[in-house]
């Protein structure tokens, strides 16, 4: 593939009036601006209806005199770096803190989308081999795959913008990973759960432990676990995570009943992106120090059979789902039938008739909140 | 009243989707039926996930989805299904096509 970024060595096509020669238009324009306003002589033709001067205010003089001194500096754009005003790659002068997130190079996104496709490496371990987000991973390898199909196809690339904006913004570039003093970005950052938002004090005795398994029981208002499977629980970290994460998700408890029926929120260790990460460290501090060949095999087979389990879980899904679809190719019709079960019962029309896992778009069951004697002040509060 | 077995119209403006829904023949087409037993989406699907030469090859298709008990119990007690739905249980294979009269 052709190389997209030289080294410092291209001209910015995209922006040629920054990189054009020095006698550029707009220095002509402020020299002509100039002098037409202290010779009344030499006034051009078309302002011979207006008796007034053009006003010159003090912010335009200062604009220009800037214009001439400092600013002329930012008139021609070196090639490969950023041209800010701050000199620095920080783009706002008011907001020095702010700094742009970087992008992917282009050898590394290569290198991603050659590990996925060609090694057939999963995301989840390209992600962390990269400390690239896996949602990233995931873009990168369909994008890569759209430009190859583009390029098949002979359609034009947008190189002169890809260009651009390579300078503009810091790139990680591949080569910075092999000594592992860089990463891309956080890659196993917890998201915020609706369920964590309220405040809850909740009283604890001290004679018992209280941990993140605990944490989420309590957001959720789940009753608290017996003592003997709690202490199984802290006894067992790694094996209690990959329960969580490899079993399937119907296994999750649910509390609450009717429409109020929700699973009991999961402690972080599992719901962060990389859960696996944290028996990896542990097993880091405890053996690695004597046997860390055998921490990095570890690690393989716990990658390699996590992606097991998870192919295994898309198979049964493709199945169920072949199973409850009847497809039927009519000789007269262009077009396949897909018949997919469906059940409609008290159990998925619920009472109102407006359950939602009853078929069909729901009917409006009529809204009984402008009439008489209905109570609107909240009776209770839900959090 | 006949109880008839029929499609009624949901989505937007240029975007039919229809409820296969058991309602009362004289009840207008959108009202609230006895019952929904299914979708009907007339829209064609390109299916997805494919390499390039079984996309070549792949029909598009049109989504149903059915309960199929409850559309027999319905057909057992004498529901009336309407020409469109007549066709679609006949592809589910659930009643004979329906006989044209010649003429």
């Amino acid at each position: 593939m052709a190389q997209r970024i030289p080294n410092h060595l291209v001209s910015n096509s995209l922006l040629p009036y920054l990189s054009s020669s020095p006698s550029t238009s707009l220095f002509r324009l402020t020299t002509a601006y100039t002098s037409s306003s202290l010779t009344d002589a030499s006034r051009p033709a078309s302002r011979s209806f207006s008796t007034t001067r053009p006003s010159q205010t003090k912010l335009r003089r200062e604009m220009i005199r800037w214009l001439r001194g400092k600013g002329s500096e930012l008139q021609h754009h070196t090639p490969g770096e950023t041209n800010y005003i701050t000199h620095t790659n920080k783009p706002f002068p008011g907001n020095p803190l702010y700094r742009s997130d970087p992008i992917l190079s282009e050898d590394m996104r290569n290198e991603i989308h050659r590990q996925v496709t060609v090694q057939n490496k999963s995301v989840r371990a390209v992600s962390v081999q990269y400390s690239v987000d896996m949602r990233r991973v995931a873009a990168v390898v369909r994008l890569v795959e759209l430009e190859n199909q583009m390029k098949e196809q002979g359609k034009s690339l947008a190189l002169p913008y890809a260009r651009a904006i390579h300078e503009m913004v810091p790139v990680t570039h591949l080569r910075e990973h092999d000594d592992r003093r860089k990463s891309h970005e956080t890659i196993n950052d917890l998201p915020v759960h609706r369920l964590t938002d309220p405040q809850i004090f909740y009283p604890v005795s001290e004679s018992r432990q209280f941990n993140r398994i605990d944490a989420g029981r309590v957001f959720s208002a789940a009753p608290a676990l017996r003592n003997q499977r709690a202490e199984w629980l802290e006894a067992n970290p790694d094996e209690t995570i990959r329960r969580i994460t490899q079993e399937s998700p119907a296994n999750i408890e649910k509390v609450g009943k009717g429409d109020e029926e929700h699973q009991v929120l999961l402690p972080a260790d599992a719901r962060i992106p990389h859960p696996h990460m944290i028996t990896h460290e542990r097993n880091r501090l405890t053996i690695g120090k004597t046997e860390p060949a055998e921490v990095r095999q570890k690690y393989r087979e716990r990658l390699e059979q996590e992606t097991q389990v998870e192919l295994q879980r898309k198979e049964r899904a493709q199945q169920r789902l072949e199973m409850k679809t009847q497809k039927v190719q009519p000789e007269n019709s262009r077009f396949e039938f897909r018949f997919t079960d469906v059940v409609v019962s008290r159990e998925t029309t619920g009472l109102t008739g407006r359950g939602h896992k009853a078929p069909g778009r729901r009917y409006g069951v009529p809204s009984s909140d402008r009439k008489k004697g209905q109570v609107k002040i909240p009776t209770r509060v839900k959090v | 009243m006949v109880v008839r077995i029929r499609l009624s119209r949901f989505g937007n403006k240029h975007q039919p989707f229809y409820n296969i829904v058991v309602a009362q023949a004289r009840s207008a087409r959108d009202s609230k039926p006895l019952e929904v037993i299914g979708t009907f989406n007339p829209v064609p699907q390109r299916p997805t996930g494919l390499s390039d030469e079984e996309a070549r090859a792949a029909r598009a298709y049109k989504d149903i989805s059915l309960d199929r008990s409850r559309a027999k119990y319905w057909l057992g007690v004498g529901a009336q299904p309407s020409d469109g739905v007549w066709r679609l249980l006949h592809l589910a294979g659930l009643i004979e096509a329906k006989k044209v009269p010649s003429n």
